[in-house]
């Protein structure tokens, strides 16, 4: 069984918002809404194609690509060109200053609660009245320290807001009764394959209903193909899909894979793929 | 006295909403552009793709640059194109990808696969249309008559043409003839001036 992931290009970094199996049993941001999603409007049924769908080609910058010996020879001659004026720095955002002091306060305050919280497990022994008046103290402090992680979020928030980016996430459930899947690969376009393998848990996860993240990144806001890849025994060199995107601009866009419907002979075209743009904003602050 | 008789309202015979249904499709037709009657993508500016470029860019590569700007289809008489390329430079990959926007979509998306490294525009050019009147006005529109030519390219970068002064972003227009040597007009893309003409 291959479980190794494959490295993805240099771009992968910067892009990957997270990735890895993240089991979405606990997050109720997304479990919910892929739970209803199968009768939600805006889901799509997409098929899972046996063969890459061929895209219509269109020629871009034809000049430049005519003449880019010229034009490059051109651009180096400049670059080798000494600047004959001081380069001036600009000052920095002072929001962006302030970030690094909100996370340090945002570290501080989890050691300060973790601290406590260690405290006042031992201090439960105690059972004195003037030992449950600290304890009504310390929680205060607690209190406090939630509320200030509220402001310091809200802070973040609206700074923030707005800035939504196009993104796409895959989530697998089900999990076949047939065949056995070792891990599971996707691929854009442009990138690498980002190939995931399901340990145990997940696969019982998968089982009893539950979700696994496997990929949350940014993606380009334009019509696009996906491989989808599926690894085991079965298919000892993998099983390719292929599957039509088109992300929507500035919006997360789900693409849920079901390997309850995946059989061995056809493969990887027997998962049932459905997709969605997730409209849900971001949860309240403090809930 | 006059009396006024009230006729009981009718309803619309078929033959006449028919004839009805017609006049309104028909005036349709008419004031619809017919590119969108007949499905085609309507051309636009050059500025007006520029932020969906942008936005994949930054998904590809979070400092990418714009760094060149082409037309991507034929040009019409006001400096629109019914689709625009876009290039960028990314730093951090040392790459340049390309997009070529039409309809407000991305209909390609492709990584240069020759080495193309250029500064990057600055932020406040003008838009093609604006920057071919200038063109049009100062040498262009003559050239046209002279040589029964026409606008085949439009290209906006910087650097490249003008060496005494390479910094500003400028638009180079291209003007091809049959039987004539090319007109290169060069636009300051900020001022709006034409900075050079030459024949090649």
């Amino acid at each position: 069984m291959r479980t190794e992931s494959m490295p993805r290009p240099r771009r992968a970094a910067p892009r990957l918002l997270g990735h890895g199996l993240t089991v979405l049993l606990a997050a109720a941001a997304l479990l919910p809404r892929v739970a209803r999603s199968d009768d939600a409007e805006g889901v799509r049924e997409i098929r899972v194609e046996r063969v890459k769908p061929r895209k219509e080609k269109y020629p871009t910058l034809r000049f430049l690509k005519a003449n880019v010996d010229f034009i490059r020879a051109r651009e180096d001659r400049l670059s080798e060109k000494p600047a004959d004026r001081k380069g001036g720095a600009e000052s920095i955002d002072p929001r962006f200053l302030a970030y690094r002091e909100l996370l340090a306060r945002i570290m501080a305050g989890r050691d300060s609660i973790a601290r406590l919280d260690d405290q006042r497990q031992k201090e439960q022994l105690l059972a004195s009245v003037t030992e449950l008046g600290t304890l009504e103290q310390q929680l205060d402090q607690m209190d406090r320290q939630l509320s200030d992680q509220r402001t310091r979020l809200a802070v973040l928030e609206k700074d923030f807001t707005g800035d939504q980016r196009t993104s796409l996430m895959v989530v697998l459930s089900g999990y076949p009764a047939g065949a056995a899947i070792a891990s599971v690969g996707i691929q854009l376009e442009d990138g690498g394959v980002l190939s995931v393998p399901l340990s145990d848990d997940q696969r019982t996860t998968l089982r009893q209903g539950g979700v696994v993240q496997m990929f949350h990144g940014l993606i380009e806001p334009r019509e696009q193909v996906v491989s989808v890849i599926l690894n085991g025994e079965r298919w000892p060199s993998g099983d390719t899909g292929y599957v039509s995107l088109d992300p929507a601009r500035d919006r997360l866009t789900v693409l849920k894979l079901d390997l309850s419907t995946v059989q061995v002979d056809p493969g990887a075209p027997s998962i049932q793929a459905s997709t969605w743009v997730h409209d849900a904003g971001a949860p309240p602050i403090g809930s | 006295m006059t009396h006024i008789e009230r006729r009981p309202a009718r309803g619309l015979t078929s033959r006449r909403a028919i004839g009805l249904a017609g006049l309104a499709l028909a005036l349709l037709g008419f004031a619809s552009p017919p590119a969108a009657l007949a499905g085609h993508p309507a051309p636009f500016a050059a500025k007006a793709g520029v932020e969906l470029a942008q936005n994949a860019a930054r998904s590809w590569a979070a400092d990418a640059q714009l760094i060149y700007v082409e037309n991507d289809d034929d040009l019409d008489d006001s400096g629109a194109a019914v689709r625009w390329g876009y290039l960028f430079y990314s730093a951090s990959l040392d790459q340049a990808r390309a997009y070529s926007v039409r309809n407000d979509k991305i209909v390609q998306a492709e990584n240069l696969a020759m080495k193309f490294q250029a500064p990057p525009l600055a932020q406040n050019w003008m838009d093609s249309g604006a920057a071919l009147q200038a063109a049009d006005r100062q040498v262009g529109h003559a050239f046209r008559q002279k040589h029964q030519g026409h606008l085949s390219a439009m290209l906006l970068m910087r650097g490249a043409f003008q060496d005494a002064d390479p910094d500003p972003t400028t638009w180079t227009l291209v003007y091809t003839a049959p039987h004539s040597a090319s007109l290169f007009v060069m636009v300051d893309a900020s001022a709006g001036k034409v900075r050079r003409t030459w024949r090649g």
